[in-house]
């Protein structure tokens, strides 16, 4: 970006932020609740007490580029990973991945095994969270039970407690095989420029594959349960198909050679709101791809497919808003790259009708889809021979200069970037993080919620769950707003008139 | 060990995150403090939700050290309170468990939670900033957080109704 351009960027940057903070001042806070660091959400009725807009804030994490500045390369794949306590392996993959490109140098066949190997159990384990625990008050306990029932406890009621240990102990057991090669999954130490700390001792192989067996097990139970409780329910398909939740827009994610869905490597593919291919590129061209728009009313950047132009928060042909996360990698792929998974995928879509599929709320289902391939792929990556290979990285000898690895998390595509000078120190660094991928769609996704259910000044009391699952959906991570006690993000609804005097709140604990 | 009680002071925070690391410095003076100190363990953490079963399966007591933004108190001031406070609740963030829920699922599933559950927090400026050096009011209050924390701690060690009284 050239200074004149900066500069202005900057500038509006300033001017969101300071807006946005005149806005949160001026707001009744509820004292239990009072959080600077909550979810908030505005909706701005019209003259007939309809809808005109509603906006999505969340905080955002501050300073990372300056962080970065002056410090080794080599330590970013263990700073990302602490920034964030959500996806400390995505971080620490991608961190890793453009440290290989930084020093222009390949990880050797085994150490890519290993990685791999990883990073699939680590998207198992946090697909797993997320639809017993996290998305799981949404369907399994299902939309409309009491909100007293909408938790993690109403959830172990429906599927039983003995399924709940063993999503526990399953978790348990594959978070082990991550610390086996990376020590704490907080601070992992796995990935070096060129290869792994770590390799895998033959004596461990078969714990591992006997593992990765019960997980793959447990993926194709997991696909039954959502069978019986959620698509057995015609209503909660029909919510899920519902136009309240659905946005025609572009997708988003990683595919292999043959255009099969991957998770730590690849080619990032970009199709339409059609379906159709739209752009195919390495992860060192993303900038010709991704843009980011800046609005007045929020401190979120709104990324965009760059080469269609900022066409607002509109959806259909034209859009240039796209989605990531697992809805979109179904999306953009042309299928799944493990049989049971393909399986699972092609039922996803003929039950949806068809490709793409658009509803936000099929995210949960294509999470199912994705934990199948995940548990595969640990399960072939442990029955090659070439895993327990001892040559476990290639030494760089290159001079630094500009790194860029990409990986699909759990909730989306992640960009780590890079500059150096010729002794490896950073002088520049930026992130993409899926959520900032997601903040356009997710903002139509909260505005479309909201439209669907106020009318003429009547709140819907199923608001506030409604319009959470519109972004839940995608498994945001605002890992860095909950930190704080109380551990999770109060979410707050304010409704002002069309002379925007605040009218209502609803406060959402 | 026999009968006598276990009680584990958890530090959480992130040292990256400016005032978010309160937690973490609070449970290293509080350990430098009891060091050798038989029924009291401490620990530091960096994960959150559920990756905080595994740290607290097996105590009878558990004393939470953490920062908390209320806006509605000044910066370092402490706040201590019982996990009533931090009801069950509808999980609103997308991938987190609460501590409350995060116990509530510990106690469903049978794992063995701490009976007797503090939390004392120190009130931050900053947590959402990258950078290692918390704000001066900030770490003017680790002192009295970790003194507070291991009062608690010997309370619970006692029995549950000797804790000192709640001063919030």
């Amino acid at each position: 970006m050239n200074p004149a351009t900066q500069e202005v960027w900057n500038e509006a940057q300033k001017r969101a932020v300071a807006a946005a903070h005149a806005e949160r001042r001026r707001v009744t806070i509820d004292p239990i609740t009072r959080l600077e660091g909550h979810g908030k959400i505005d909706i701005l009725l019209d003259g007939a007490g309809d809808v005109e807009h509603a906006y999505l804030q969340i905080p955002e994490l501050r300073g990372f580029e300056v962080f970065s500045l002056g410090r080794p390369a080599e330590d970013m794949p263990q700073i990302t990973s602490r920034i964030c306590g959500v996806c400390p392996t995505a971080h620490h993959m991608a961190a890793t991945k453009a440290l290989d490109d930084l020093y222009q140098v390949e990880p050797t066949p085994t150490a890519r095994k290993i990685r791999e190997l990883v990073y699939n159990a680590f998207v198992f384990e946090d697909h797993a969270l997320h639809v017993y625990i996290l998305g799981g008050p949404d369907f399994i306990v299902g939309p409309q039970a009491p909100a007293a029932e909408r938790n993690i406890v109403g959830v172990i009621g429906k599927v039983g407690v003995e399924v709940a240990k063993q999503v526990i102990a399953m978790r348990r057991r594959v978070r082990e095989l991550i610390s086996y090669f990376g020590g704490k999954v907080i601070h992992p130490v796995l990935g070096l420029p060129g290869g792994v700390a770590k390799g895998l001792n033959p004596a461990d192989l078969p714990k591992f594959k006997q593992l990765a067996k019960e997980a793959l097990d447990f993926a194709l139970f997991t696909n039954q349960v959502f069978h019986d409780l959620v698509l057995k329910n015609p209503d909660y398909v029909n919510l899920i198909t519902s136009d309240t939740f659905t946005h025609r827009t572009c997708y988003m994610g990683l595919v292999d050679s043959a255009n099969k869905m991957n998770f730590y490597d690849g080619q990032i593919r970009v199709v339409d709101a059609k379906g159709k291919e739209y752009a195919k590129f390495a992860a060192q061209r993303y900038r010709e791809f991704v843009a980011e728009h800046v609005e007045p009313w929020s401190y979120m950047k709104f990324c965009y497919i760059k080469p269609l132009g900022w066409q607002g928060f509109t959806e259909g042909p034209k859009s240039s808003v796209y989605a990531v996360a697992p809805l979109a990698r179904l999306n953009a792929a042309d299928g799944m790259a493990t049989p049971c998974a393909q399986r699972a995928c092609d039922e996803f879509f003929s039950t949806l009708g068809g490709k793409p599929v658009h509803h936000t709320l099929a995210n949960h289902w294509a999470r199912v889809v994705e934990i199948i391939q995940a548990a595969e792929t640990m399960v072939a990556l442990l029955d090659d021979p070439g895993i327990t290979g001892t040559d476990i990285r290639t030494i760089p000898s290159k001079k630094p200069t500009v790194g860029v690895g990409v990986v699909e998390a759990p909730r989306g595509t992640l960009f780590h970037h890079y500059e150096t000078d010729e002794r490896g120190l950073i002088t520049k660094a930026n992130l993409i993080v899926a959520t900032q991928n997601n903040a356009a769609r997710i903002a139509m996704s909260v505005e479309k919620a909201a439209k669907g259910l106020i009318k003429k000044r009547n709140v819907s009391e199923g608001l506030l769950n409604m319009v959470e699952m519109a972004f839940r959906a995608y498994d945001p991570c605002f890992g860095c707003a909950t930190h704080s006690l109380p551990g999770h993000l109060p979410l707050r609804v304010n409704i002002y008139g069309e002379d925007r005097r605040l009218v209502r709140q609803l406060v959402q604990e | 060990m026999s009968n006598a009680k276990r009680v584990l002071i958890l530090g959480l925070g992130n040292d990256l995150l400016t005032d978010d690391a309160v937690g973490l410095h609070v449970a290293r003076v509080a350990g430098a403090r009891l060091a050798g100190e038989p029924g009291v363990v401490v620990r530091e953490t960096m994960e959150m939700g559920l990756a905080l079963l595994d740290e607290i399966v097996g105590f009878d007591g558990l004393v939470i050290v953490d920062s908390i933004q209320t806006g509605q108190a000044p910066v370092g001031q402490i706040h201590e309170f019982d996990m009533a406070a931090l009801a069950c609740r509808r999980i609103s963030t997308p991938h987190f468990l609460g501590v409350a829920e995060t116990l509530a699922l510990g106690n469903r599933l049978g794992l063995g939670m701490p009976g007797n559950v503090w939390i004392v927090a120190v009130e931050v400026a900053d947590p959402f900033t990258l950078a290692t050096q918390m704000t001066s009011a900030v770490e003017q209050a680790v002192d009295a957080a970790a003194t507070r924390a291991i009062e608690r701690a010997h309370g619970f060690m006692m029995h549950p109704s000797l804790a000192p009284a709640l001063t919030t």
